[in-house]
Order: C-alpha cells, then sequence, then structure tokens
C-alpha cells in the first residue's frame, strides 16, 4: 500500500499543544490538554528560554491580586519621582546660585611689601631692605557690571523655570502616552484571548468537517496553523502588555510592581482644530517661553559686555617702615588699564549675534513646533477618524453580520464556518478600533501637550552650547 | 348528511350521537373489508390516548353508490394487489371511487393555492390575471420576495371544462417586461406567449388580452416566458376537465407544485441565476409548512403533480401505497399503459397524476426522494449544534465574548463519518403554533414537524369519523390522537409508541 490516505480512514492531523507560557498566562482555561487524537506526540511549543541556566518564566500574576491604577495615580507618582523634574528645578537653584556668585563684590588683597632687601648701608653690611610693610589693594567694579551679571543669571534662572515647565509636561505626557499604550495592550489583550476562541473552535470545527468528509487533512493543518498564530498572538500581545506597563513604571520613577491600567480609552472631550491646537502650542509652549526668556538673558549680556572694557579701578595702600630713612612710612597707589587695543569689541560682537541667533531661535522653535504639530496633528485625527468610525458603523455592523449569521445558523440557514468568519471579523474590528484609539489618545496627548515628551531625558539646560561660560568667574 | 358544512354541524351536536350514526351505517357489503379490532381486543394500552372518533365504525362505502370492497382479489379497505396483473381491478386500477361519473370530475384542490374566479361574458370565461411582485411564506414568520399573480405565488388556479373559450387579461404589474405562457396549449400562435417570437412583451403597466377555445383536457399550467420569472415564482395551474368524465371517477383530485429556489441565508429574494436551490416548496410552502392532502378510507385519490423547478427533477416517493401513472401533462394516458410505482421521476416542467385507491389509513410521507430536497437550505452539519452542552443560545447572549469551545471532540468522533444525522432547525414557539394551526395536521404525531421538510408533505388515510374529527369539526384533538386511533384499530396496538415530548 502505497500511502494509507484515503484507502482507509486516517484520522486528522492533531491539535499543536500550546506555546510555552500559554497555559500559565490563563490558568483556568488550559487549551487542548494534553490532546491526543492519534497517540502521536506533537511537540510543536517553541523551546524555553534559559538565562544562566534558569529557565525565564512570562508568567504574569493573576489579575485578582494586582492592583488597578488609574491615570490619576500614575501622574502624582510621576510628579513626585521622576528625576527629571528634580534635575529641572536643580537647574533653576543652579542659575540662581551662579547668579549670587556673579554678583558678589571682588575681595581686597592683603600685600606684604619688601623693597630694596639687601642694600648697602654704612658700615659695610646690608640692610633688611629699604621698605617692609602692608599694603592693602581693593578693586573697585565700575558700570554696574555686577549688577549685569546677576541679572544677566538671574534671567537665565528664568528661562530654567520655564525649562522645569517643559519637564514637567513631558513627563507628564509620557505618563499619559503610556497610560494609554498599556491601556490598548491591555484589552488588546482580552481581544486576541477571543480571536484565539475563534481560533480554537476553527481547529475544532475543521476536525468536525474532517469527520464527515468535508474538510481535507490539509484544511485541518491549516486550522492548525491559524490555531498556533492566534496562540502566538496573544503571548505577543501579552509580552507587548507588560511591556507596555514596565514603561509607564519607569517614567513614575518607582518600583511598581506588576498591576493593571484601568482606564478609558475614548476621548472624553471635543475633538481639538488644527487652529486651536497651533494657537494653544504657539501662545503657551514651555519651550518658546523659555526660548523668549533666553533672549531677554542674551539682550542683558549684550548689556553686560558692553560694559565690560570699562576700567575697574584698583586702590591700593598701606604703611611699612623704611630701613633707609629709619622710619614708619605709607605707601599708596592706583592701577587702572587702559582700554586700548581690548575695548571686549569681540566679546561685545558675539553677545550681540548671540542674541540675533537666540531671535532666530524662537523662530526655529516655532517653526519646529509647527512641523511637528503638522505630523502628530495628522495622526491624531487620522486616528480618530478611524476609531470613531469603527465606533459608529463597523463594530456595529460586524456586530449585527455576527448576529445575524448566529441567528441563521440556529434557524439552520449558514454553516458555522461562515459563523466563525464573522465572529472573527467581529473582533478583529474591534481590535483595529483599540489601536487607532490608542494613536488617537497618544497624539492627542502631544496635540494638548505642547508636543513635549520624552520624560527621561535629562532636563536641559538653560544655555545651548559654545555660550560665554567658560570663565573663572560667571560674568 | 351529505355536505361538509352538516356533518360539521351535526358533529357539534355530540360525538355520541355522531356515533350512533355511524354504527348505523354500517353495511354488510364489506366483508372483506379489514377488520377492525374488536370491542374486546380493545385493551388499554397504558401509553395509548384515550379512543376518539367512534371506534366502533367500520370501513363503509355510502349507501348512494354501487361500488364494491373488493374487486378481483383487491380491498379498497385493506392493503392488497389483486389476484392477477391483466386485471382491470390489479392495485385498484380501475376501481372506481365513491364519487359517482355522474357528478362530475371532483373539484381540484391545490392545497394553499386559491382559485381564480371568472366571469361569463357572451359565452367566454373571462379570468383577470396580474403579474407582480409578491410577498410568499414559505415557513411560518419566513417571508420570501418572490413573482407571481395576483398576489399569490404560484399564482391562482385556473379551472375550465374541456370545450370552453377563455378569455384572459393579463395586466403586467411588474416593473419591467413579461410575457405570459399557456403551457401545453394548442391554441393560436399569437396567443403563445413565447417572447418576442410571437408577441410583443406586455410592457409595465399594460394590459394584454389572450382569447382562444380550448380542445384539450388534463393538467396544464402557466408561466412567464421571461427565464428569471419563472425561476422567480411566476407559474400556475391551469387544469382543463374533461368535457366526458373519465372512468374510474376520482374522490379527490388534489395538486401538487413543486419549486425550487436559491434564497442565500439571512436573506429574503431569491437569487434566480443561482445553480442550486437550497429552498424547496410545494404549492408555495416548504415542509413541515405544507398543509398534508386528507382523504377518506377506501377513496380515489388522484395528484397530479406539477415540477416547476428551474433546474432539478424530482423523484417522488408516496408511502404506503402503490399509485398508477395516469397521465402526463401532455395528455391522459390510455389505461393499457399506466405504469404502477412506488416512485415517479418527475422533471422540470413536467407533470404526472397519480391515481389510487386509499386503501391504508394512516400518515404517510409524500415526497421528493433526493435528499437535498428533504429539507431546506442545508448546510454542513458541524459547529455548536453538534457539540455536547453548547448552543448558539449562548453565543447569542453575549456578542463581545463568545464561550470558550470545548476541544474534546469525544468518543463519537471515532466513528468516521460522525455525525450523519441532520440535527435540524431549532423551530420556534411561533413556528409551532403555526404548524399545528391548520386543522389538516390535527391528531398527528407531535414531532411530525421535525420529519417533513422540504419537498415533504403527508397523505392522510383516514376513517370517515376521524376524517370528519380531523376536517369538519371544532373538537380539541391531541397530539398523535388520530394516530393513535388508526394504530388501535388497523395496527398493533401493544407496539404503539407515542412521539417523546421533547419539543412541544
Ligand atoms: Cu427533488
Amino acid at each position: 500500500m502505497a500511502s494509507p490516505i484515503g484507502r482507509t480512514y486516517t484520522s486528522p492531523p492533531p491539535v499543536p499543544t500550546a506555546p510555552y507560557g500559554l497555559d500559565e498566562l490563563d490558568p483556568s482555561g488550559p487549551l487542548f490538554p494534553d490532546m491526543r487524537y492519534d497517540g502521536s506526540d506533537f511537540r510543536a511549543a517553541p523551546a524555553p528560554v534559559y538565562v544562566d541556566g534558569e529557565m525565564i518564566s512570562e508568567a504574569s500574576p493573576v489579575d485578582a491580586e494586582t492592583h488597578g491604577y488609574g491615570l490619576d495615580d500614575f501622574l502624582t507618582l510621576a510628579a513626585q519621582n521622576n528625576p527629571t523634574i528634580r534635575q529641572a528645578r536643580l537647574q533653576i537653584s543652579a542659575q540662581t546660585a551662579k547668579a549670587l556668585q556673579a554678583g558678589l563684590y571682588p575681595n581686597p588683597t592683603l600685600n606684604y611689601i619688601g623693597e630694596q632687601i639687601g642694600v648697602d648701608v654704612e658700615g659695610d653690611k646690608d640692610s633688611p631692605g629699604e621698605f617692609q610693610g602692608m599694603t592693602m589693594s581693593q578693586r573697585f567694579v565700575t558700570a554696574g557690571k555686577l549688577k549685569l551679571s546677576r541679572e544677566k543669571y538671574m534671567r537665565r534662572a528664568h528661562v530654567s523655570e520655564h525649562l522645569a515647565m517643559a519637564q514637567q509636561f513631558r513627563v507628564c505626557n509620557d505618563v499619559r502616552i503610556h497610560f494609554f499604550k498599556a491601556l490598548a495592550a491591555r484589552e488588546i489583550v482580552g481581544l486576541r484571548k477571543e480571536l484565539l476562541k475563534t481560533a480554537e473552535d476553527g481547529a475544532v470545527t475543521a476536525r468536525e468537517l474532517y469527520n464527515q468528509g468535508q474538510a481535507t487533512r490539509p484544511d485541518v493543518r491549516k486550522s492548525s496553523i491559524a490555531l498556533q498564530r492566534a496562540r502566538l498572538d496573544v503571548l505577543t500581545a501579552e509580552n507587548h502588555s507588560r511591556e507596555a506597563f514596565r514603561r509607564l513604571v519607569a517614567i513614575t520613577g518607582v518600583d511598581l510592581s506588576e498591576g493593571v491600567v484601568s482606564g478609558d480609552l475614548m476621548p472624553q472631550g471635543e475633538p481639538i482644530s488644527y487652529q486651536e491646537a497651533m494657537s494653544l502650542v504657539l501662545t503657551e509652549s514651555p519651550e518658546l517661553a523659555a526660548a523668549r526668556a533666553k533672549l531677554a538673558a542674551d539682550r542683558v549680556t549684550v548689556r553686560r559686555e558692553q560694559v565690560e572694557w570699562v576700567p575697574d579701578i584698583v586702590a591700593e595702600g598701606g604703611a611699612g617702615y623704611n630701613f633707609d630713612a629709619k622710619e614708619t612710612v605709607a605707601a599708596a597707589g592706583v592701577s587702572i588699564q587702559l582700554p586700548v587695543f581690548d575695548r571686549n569689541q569681540g566679546t561685545i560682537r558675539q553677545a550681540q549675534l548671540d542674541y540675533r541667533r537666540q531671535q532666530e531661535e524662537i523662530r526655529r522653535t516655532e517653526l519646529m513646533l509647527g512641523q511637528q504639530m503638522a505630523n502628530v496633528y495628522q495622526q491624531y485625527l487620522t486616528a480618530l477618524q478611524i476609531a470613531t468610525e469603527y465606533d459608529r458603523v463597523i463594530i456595529p455592523e460586524a456586530e449585527l453580520a455576527y448576529q445575524e449569521l448566529l441567528e441563521s445558523y440556529k434557524a439552520n440557514r449558514v454553516d458555522w464556518p461562515t459563523v466563525l468568519d464573522a465572529q472573527m471579523e467581529y473582533f478583529d474590528s474591534r481590535l483595529t478600533r483599540v489601536q487607532h484609539l490608542e494613536q488617537a489618545r497618544t497624539n492627542e496627548v502631544l496635540v494638548r501637550g505642547y508636543l513635549l515628551h520624552g520624560g527621561l531625558m535629562a532636563a536641559p539646560g538653560p544655555t545651548p552650547p559654545g555660550h560665554i561660560d567658560a570663565v573663572a568667574k560667571p560674568r | 348528511m351529505t355536505s361538509p358544512e352538516d356533518r360539521r354541524k351535526f358533529l357539534k351536536v355530540g360525538s355520541i350521537a355522531a356515533a350512533t350514526g355511524f354504527v348505523g351505517n354500517l353495511l354488510g357489503r364489506n366483508a372483506n373489508a379489514q377488520e377492525p379490532m374488536k370491542h374486546s381486543d380493545m385493551r388499554h394500552q397504558d401509553n395509548m390516548p384515550q379512543p376518539i372518533g367512534n371506534p366502533a365504525s367500520r370501513p363503509e362505502i355510502p349507501e348512494s353508490v354501487e361500488v364494491a370492497a373488493e374487486y378481483d382479489g383487491f380491498s379498497r379497505f385493506k392493503p392488497s394487489r389483486g389476484l392477477d396483473p391483466d386485471s382491470d381491478y390489479y392495485i385498484g386500477k380501475l376501481v372506481p371511487g365513491f364519487r359517482k361519473a355522474s357528478d362530475g370530475p371532483a373539484p381540484f384542490e391545490a392545497p394553499d393555492i386559491p382559485v381564480l374566479p371568472y366571469k361569463m361574458e357572451g359565452g367566454v370565461k373571462v379570468f383577470e390575471l396580474v403579474s407582480m411582485a409578491v410577498q410568499q411564506e414559505f415557513h411560518p414568520g419566513v417571508k420570501m420576495n418572490v413573482y407571481g399573480y395576483n398576489g399569490s405565488m404560484p399564482g391562482p388556479t385556473i379551472e375550465v371544462t374541456q370545450g370552453d373559450r377563455v378569455r384572459i387579461v393579463v395586466t403586467n404589474e411588474l416593473p419591467e417586461d413579461t410575457f405570459v405562457h399557456w403551457h401545453g396549449f394548442e391554441l393560436p400562435v399569437q396567443y403563445d406567449g413565447a417572447a418576442t417570437l410571437t408577441q410583443n412583451p406586455i410592457k409595465p403597466g399594460k394590459t394584454k388580452v389572450f382569447e382562444f377555445d380550448i380542445h384539450e383536457e388534463g393538467t396544464f399550467f402557466y408561466h412567464s416566458h421571461v427565464a428569471m420569472q419563472e425561476a422567480f415564482g411566476q407559474v400556475g395551474w391551469f387544469i382543463v376537465h374533461p368535457k366526458k368524465v373519465f372512468g374510474p371517477p376520482v374522490d379527490r383530485d388534489f395538486g401538487l407544485l413543486f419549486q425550487n429556489f436559491h434564497i442565500p441565508p439571512t436573506h429574503t429574494i431569491s437569487d434566480s441565476w443561482a445553480m442550486d436551490w437550497n429552498w424547496h416548496t410545494i404549492n408555495g410552502k416548504s415542509g413541515p409548512y405544507t398543509t398534508p392532502l386528507v382523504c377518506k378510507h377506501g377513496e380515489r385519490v388522484r395528484v397530479r403533480l406539477l415540477n416547476f423547478a428551474p433546474m432539478q427533477h424530482h423523484p417522488i416517493h408516496l408511502h404506503g401505497h402503490t399509485f398508477w401513472v395516469t397521465g402526463h401533462e401532455g395528455a391522459r394516458i390510455p389505461k393499457s399503459a399506466w405504469v404502477p410505482r412506488n416512485n415517479e421521476l418527475v422533471g422540470v416542467a413536467q407533470a404526472s397524476s397519480f391515481e389510487f385507491i386509499a386503501n391504508n389509513p394512516g400518515d404517510w410521507i409524500f415526497h421528493c426522494h433526493m435528499i437535498h430536497h428533504m429539507m431546506n437550505h442545508m448546510v454542513k452539519q458541524v459547529g455548536p449544534r453538534i457539540r455536547d452542552d453548547a448552543s448558539v443560545d449562548q453565543y447569542l447572549a453575549n456578542l463581545s465574548s463568545r464561550p470558550q469551545v470545548d476541544a474534546s471532540l469525544g468518543d463519537k468522533f471515532a466513528t468516521p463519518g460522525y455525525p450523519q444525522k441532520m440535527l435540524g432547525m431549532e423551530m420556534s414557539d411561533d413556528f409551532m403554533k403555526a404548524i399545528w394551526s391548520r386543522k389538516e395536521v390535527r391528531g398527528m404525531r407531535a414531532n411530525y414537524p421535525m420529519s417533513v421538510k422540504g419537498l415533504m408533505t403527508v397523505l392522510r388515510v383516514l376513517p370517515d369519523d376521524l376524517y370528519e374529527l380531523v376536517m369538519n369539526s371544532d373538537q380539541p384533538v391531541e397530539k398523535g390522537a388520530v394516530f393513535a386511533e388508526i394504530v388501535r384499530r388497523f395496527g398493533d396496538p401493544s407496539a404503539y409508541e407515542p412521539a417523546p415530548k421533547m419539543m412541544m
């Protein structure tokens, strides 16, 4: 006999066993436990993953033991614990400290002077010196340089305040984005499980059909492939859900055990128009406010550099003993730097150019926000339009189609595989809705949150690189 | 008591009086008729319903006629063949009915199809036929969109007598052209109705008059001569009774018009382009909504059966009787060419006349023997229907999350081919109510609707008293009571099995 297939009854191919990890994920419903149709040992499970000799379990704790966290919980946690928010606040303090330093008056200098030591005196002996004494010198700062320096750094502190605000938005927006991602991922897990049940039914149905001569062995194998894919989709969704939760937790800056997020993916308020979104970001963006504040600081920088050439007066005075005259004498001196060659022309010019550069920086920031908004708003709008229509038309239609076919099946008018197709389409369209709601919500956060995100990037300082800062005493 | 109305009144007065009357009517001539059970034999089986009707009645021949209970070894009251295949009375071939030939032809009766009335105008029978879209209830509550005539699908029956002159005024209320063909008539060619070959279409809203003499007799029909309109239901009987009634006279002249449609799931519009056909109707209804043919024990019955399926032939099988094929749609067959059969293949657009003596009381299934025609919209029997502890209602109860499937197919699946039984549709209460609301089904076994599906109907052969009880009285009749009574009288009561009370 060349092949037993088709000669006599050959049992259908066995249902593949569940992939590693799937049965632990849902202890309440073991999938096809020990299914064997023909006693064969069908090993379809992917190999378990070992790290340092230990098997890695991706099993998540049972939902009942975990806490359901809402968005506000995460926002509160992040506001208190995210390090970048504290970083940003420390940057403000650092700038005010710099301002303090920049405005401090220079210290007086105490000099000991011994002059003409060893000059010959009568008796051919060396004198201890003509003059031995102490002087005190003091630099008198002119042209309000210190006041201007302090003002300059105070203004930079103001820039830092705006940047801290921006950082707060970065963190909160990131919390919101990852919260919605986690929420969507969780809902997708549920829908993937529904789709898995449908695939399981498909596998059973294929075997039922096989037993009536209405499906071939390849048909049955196809159902096994579909089943295994659906199982892998569940695993993927589970893994993704865990990833989303962990990323969310990372932004809050606290160690949080695995838990579940609870909330609503559907946007609550009215959709925002592009004009509203743009005017919001142009009037209220902390990034723009920081850039404008920086311009003010740069204006002061110019003023500060413009007075730099005004010479400070260094006066010196003191008393000592003149061993020649053998009497106590006084000493005095005044020095002043003559701005003959260096009138700080270059640095003034640099500061002026920096000032103009900052003007361009404001414009650049506006344009960059506009460009980002164009992209983010498009994604927000498209996702919202799609999600809304899925909600309004596609899912109700898919549900009705499914229901009508169920009723038709009940009336013996349509066969079960057709019902399964409709069921799959219904669950699949709900899946698509969630995916687009996720897109809509995450982009909405950016649209309303001045496009700020990246809550774990180090908080930026008030000055761009290459600025006049490399001076021992800040000025 | 001749008219049904009188009998009905009489029965309403009291069944005891009626019973007495029937006993008094017993004739001595049925010596060879099947002996009913003697009273002393009528053991009360625990599982049998109470006797109904007149248990003491015997098969009777009405006083007014001169017919015999037995002809050459053939009994009109019990299953029998006769003694000689060459005899005129072999299998009841020429055994006359109770009706006298002089009473004219038996009235033609096509259950569920109305008769088209006519007016006499100058010796011409004038019929008005309107071609239109129709909603037809194939099953209780299952209203399908088809085309028909005068609000009916199939169209109303035109009934005339050989030699009549007819004028048929056809109005087209369809939004498209139509033609009407008078199938089988040898009429003047311009009235033939063959699309455009012989005439122009009847435009929407327009009327066309057909007038011709009828020299034929037999089973004819009219139908649209537009193929898709035919497939969409446009057909009706055109019965021509012979001027001289043929012998032997029949007591019943039934008509069964078979059609097929393809109506997709959840839909009501038939796809007349389809190549397979999932709804099957007899006189516009599909089993179990088909109306049983009810006759009396000993009667001579004719059934004219027209197959107007678009493309499927039907092997028609009648249980419990052997019938003679006495005519096709063309003309009556000379008696020498009659054929006795249990199963007659009726091709598309063919009509066959079956004649037999109803000598075997009971509820006899009368059906097309094609497996796929013995049900409607046959679908693959997989899914919750064949699964233990699963029902569609569980799915309908919560659409957003489906129940987990039980993957253990069970030991039954160790049998290759399981399941083969059609695990039929779930019938709603309203459905059952409509099925049982018709007098023709009274007293049938409680699960009769489970078995009569698609191109199936039932021939009920009832003793006189039970016929009166079922057809002409208002007395309540329990499900299964008439069947049990027939078993009690003609069968083996000790082997009686009541229907399980599963769904009634
Ligand atoms: Cu058939």
